[in-house]
């Protein structure tokens, strides 16, 4: 069988393994929502004084690309991530391992089984963009090569680079987990950040940048002087339109974006380096070295195995009758230990040094930076929540168990609010001691609302990543930078909404515990 | 105290049928559930277990509908899946004070519980350390310990000596006969030896049914005089086969010693004494054929 060949089946089964999966339609789903929002005229892209283009082939086009770049380098990074995991989780590794398969043809695989998933999207998200010109029928001229060129060159090479980062990420040990979920996200927002800056990036924003810029030169000549250049959701509109007529796609903007997808290549080839080729000795010294843990989940013994069942007589103190029930503080504590077991000195370092700057260093930096930094430390801690039954395979021991949606699943969730509020506690106090009670609302609203997030997010995907990822960009996107609604913190009052929070928080809880309601046969 | 599985089924997305019709009343003892693999053994502990609901039918437990109040089952329940994980980060000790937390124990109570369990299971030399790096054999342990831990009146063991070791099975075993006493202990297993040392009844299950249910010795009592030792030359192993059911060969000097199941013996075979695994492959081969002849008919019709 030559390689080709091989190659084809393990991207094809990896690629039918995952676009079957209820994740893959959630984010499908997500990226057409954006196709309707430009669609829709909810979505702009707003270049120079108001401009937008008007809605020819090309202008839609690369609008759609630029959406899809953005949106799906980001969701579907996390989407994709997990596929040597998979490998490791189904024993397909081991086998795979015991073949003659060379560590840069199974990156090179895992890289192009990524790209597929992401690509699928791309295709669909092309055949919208022409269901999305009829419907807008402002320019009557239909040229599928404007229409489609941008998904070709702008985003099929930013699917490529996500794929193979993607990849990355699970095979550096340090970056595997939650925390490189989080690493990601800035990674993407700087990435963004450098086409909006005019220098030459992976999602192609800079092309348009300039070749927009060209054309509203020729029309506006006032335009360049404070030219701009936004992506906007329901914010900015044009106000005037003006006839884009695409990139030009020339050789040295195509050798451009040839050199991205050898960049994604070359990542590619480079994880191949970090392979550890399912070796549980490898991975387990990269882990924990105390635990003797491997990436697996089976086991290295590193002491002498006791033998099993002793085979005297057995003595065991019976059980009393349980009419008084067990108090609901033991299970509360319980889960606030198991969420807490694991962590290193650092950790309760990092969170004590917060809990000291929102204490003692001035209010607005302790709003806006030590209460902000407090409701990210804890992030690996909440997004455990709702999934780790499922995570860990205990949901037949937890299922089993009396009572155990009205007492363990809302001892769940007090865990997770008692960790905002004693990472949080500092400006709490201070906020009380001001008499600042609208504050102390939206506090309080803010540290319902992410336990009830992490549980509702952890019961409907089965996993952490959907809290990590959504968590960070609404952290960073609204305590961070305080934009209207999304601030759930309420670092200023302007941004604030308690209410709102609180009930979505109360939402989000009941949305929880129908999930969780959902998956058990009786209650 | 009594257990009872009224037509209970089970039908899965896509019409599957893993149970039809599952009668069968329990009372204190070991019941091995014994049958090959995808019987329907696992879907019957989960329903048992209160983890899925039947699609048909009822559990009763003392009486009580299990649908209509699951909570009267579960305060007694002690179940060991069959795929279950561990938190690796709680060491034995920890993990069973949690699942003891989890299921309304008392805290005095179930501290001294633990320690015995621990001791019982010979964990207590590895209490303190992280789950994460115990063996297979070892999680299995931990696993029968917080099966007990509510000093259980139904417990429910999905093939629990998955991953043991010949001394550790044997030894499991030994506990299970030692738990039975005044409380119903259902053995899940393909592993017939596992039934044999520990069971006081035995249902055999194939393709969702149940094929029967009795004692050992009335099981093997259906296959007096039905079981053969047969010497034959290794190249007729095979076509041996074709004809008859074999349940076991053993090569010697003298030949192929295969042990035939039939209600007429092979020329020069000689009768042995019947084992459970001989009873288990009869029963489930005349199964098989009373299952396999309607549709045979309409084959042919």
């Amino acid at each position: 069988m030559n390689s080709a060949h091989v190659l084809y089946h393990m991207v094809r089964a990896d690629f039918l393994e995952r676009v079957r999966r209820y994740s893959f339609l959630v984010t499908l789903a997500g990226a057409l929502l954006i196709a309707y929002g430009v669609a829709a005229e909810k979505i702009w892209i707003v270049v120079g004084n108001g401009y937008r283009g008007v809605y020819n082939s090309a202008w839609i086009g690369v609008l759609m690309a630029v959406c899809c770049s953005t949106f799906l380098s980001l969701a579907g990074f996390y989407i994709v991530k997990n596929s040597v995991q998979r490998d490791v989780d189904t024993r397909v590794g081991q086998v795979l391992a015991a073949t003659a398969m060379r560590k840069d043809f199974y990156a090179v695989a895992k890289t192009l089984s990524n790209f597929a998933v992401l690509a699928c999207m791309v295709v669909i998200l092309m055949l919208a963009a022409v269901v999305m010109q009829l419907m807008q029928a402002e320019s009557h001229s239909f040229s599928l090569w404007h229409l489609w060129a941008p998904f070709i060159f702008l985003s099929m090479p930013t699917m490529l680079l996500t794929a193979s980062l993607a990849l990355l990420f699970e095979m550096l040990p340090g970056l595997r987990g939650g925390f490189g979920n989080v690493v990601y996200f800035f990674l993407w927002t700087a990435g963004i950040g450098l086409g909006a800056a005019g220098t030459d990036d992976p999602s192609g924003m800079q092309l348009l940048y300039r070749s927009s810029r060209e054309t509203l030169q020729a029309i506006d000549p006032t335009s360049p002087q404070n030219f701009h250049f936004s992506l906007t959701i329901g914010g900015e509109q044009a106000v005037r339109t003006f006839v884009w007529e695409g990139i030009h796609w020339t050789g040295s903007v195509l050798l451009m974006r040839l050199l991205w997808i050898s960049v994604a290549f070359l990542i590619a080839l480079a994880t191949s380096l970090f392979f550890h080729r399912f070796d549980p000795a490898r991975s387990w010294r990269r882990k924990s070295p105390a635990s003797g843990k491997t990436s697996n989940g089976t086991s290295v013994a590193t002491t002498p195995v006791p033998s099993a069942v002793s085979a005297s007589a057995i003595h065991l103190t019976p059980m009393p009758s349980r009419d008084a029930g067990s108090p609901f503080g033991r299970l509360v504590v319980s889960e606030l230990k198991l969420m807490l077991k694991g962590l290193r000195w650092w950790w309760y370092t990092g969170a004590v040094g917060i809990l000291i700057g929102e204490l003692v260093s001035p209010t607005p930096i302790a709003r806006s930076g030590f209460l902000v930094a407090a409701w990210i430390w804890p992030l690996l801690l909440w997004s455990q929540m709702g999934c780790r039954e499922a995570r860990h395979a205990t949901t037949g021991l937890l299922y089993s168990s009396e009572r155990s949606i009205t007492r363990q699943f809302p001892a769940v969730w007090t865990a997770g609010f008692l960790v905002a509020l004693l990472t949080g506690s500092g400006f709490a106090l201070r906020l009380l001691l001001s008499s600042d009670l609208h504050g102390f609302a939206a506090w309080l609203a803010g540290a319902a609302f992410i336990p009830s997030l992490a549980l509702a997010l952890g019961v409907w995907s089965g996993s952490s990543r959907a809290f990590e990822a959504l968590y960070t960009v609404w952290w960073y996107m609204g305590p961070a930078h305080q934009m209207p609604g999304l601030d759930f913190m309420g670092i200023t009052p302007a941004s604030s909404s308690p209410a709102g929070y609180a009930i979505a928080a109360g939402a989000l809880l009941a949305i929880s515990y129908w999930g969780r309601r959902s998956r058990m046969a009786y209650v | 105290m009594q257990l009872a599985m009224q037509n209970v089924s089970k039908r899965y997305g896509g019409g599957n049928w893993a149970l039809r019709d599952f009668t069968l009343n329990l009372g204190p003892g070991v019941l091995g559930l014994l049958g090959p693999n995808g019987a329907g053994k696992t879907t019957l502990m989960s329903i048992l277990a209160t983890i899925t609901r039947a699609t048909e039918g009822n559990v009763l437990w003392n009486g009580v509908d299990v649908a209509v109040s699951p909570d009267q089952l579960r305060a007694t329940l002690g179940y060991l899946p069959q795929d279950f994980g561990v938190y690796p980060n709680l060491n034995a000790m920890e993990f069973l004070q949690y699942l003891s937390a989890v299921k309304g124990l008392d805290a005095a109570a179930s501290r001294r519980r633990i320690d015995e369990l621990l001791n019982l299971v010979n964990l207590t030399d590895v209490r303190k350390r992280p789950l994460g790096g115990f063996s297979g054999g070892m999680k299995q342990r931990v696993g029968i310990a917080q099966a007990l831990l509510n000093d259980p009146q139904l417990l429910i063991v999905d093939e629990p000596t998955a991953g043991l070791d010949p001394e550790e099975r044997v030894r499991f075993r030994n506990l299970l006969s030692e738990l039975s006493g005044e409380r119903i202990v259902i053995l899940s297993t393909h592993i017939v030896s596992d039934v044999e040392a520990t069971a006081t009844d035995i249902a055999l299950i194939s393709q969702g049914t149940l094929v029967a249910h009795a004692s050992p010795e009335e099981l093997l009592r259906q296959v007096e005089g039905k079981v053969w030792e047969w010497i034959l030359p290794s190249a007729d192993l095979n076509s041996a086969r074709q004809r008859y059911l074999i349940s076991n060969t053993a090569r010697r000097s003298d030949g192929v010693h295969a042990r035939v199941l039939a209600d007429a013996p092979p020329a020069s075979a000689a009768a042995v004494t019947p084992n459970l695994e001989d009873a288990y492959l009869y029963c489930l081969s005349q199964h098989r054929s009373a299952a396999a002849t309607p549709v045979a008919a309409e084959v042919l019709a």
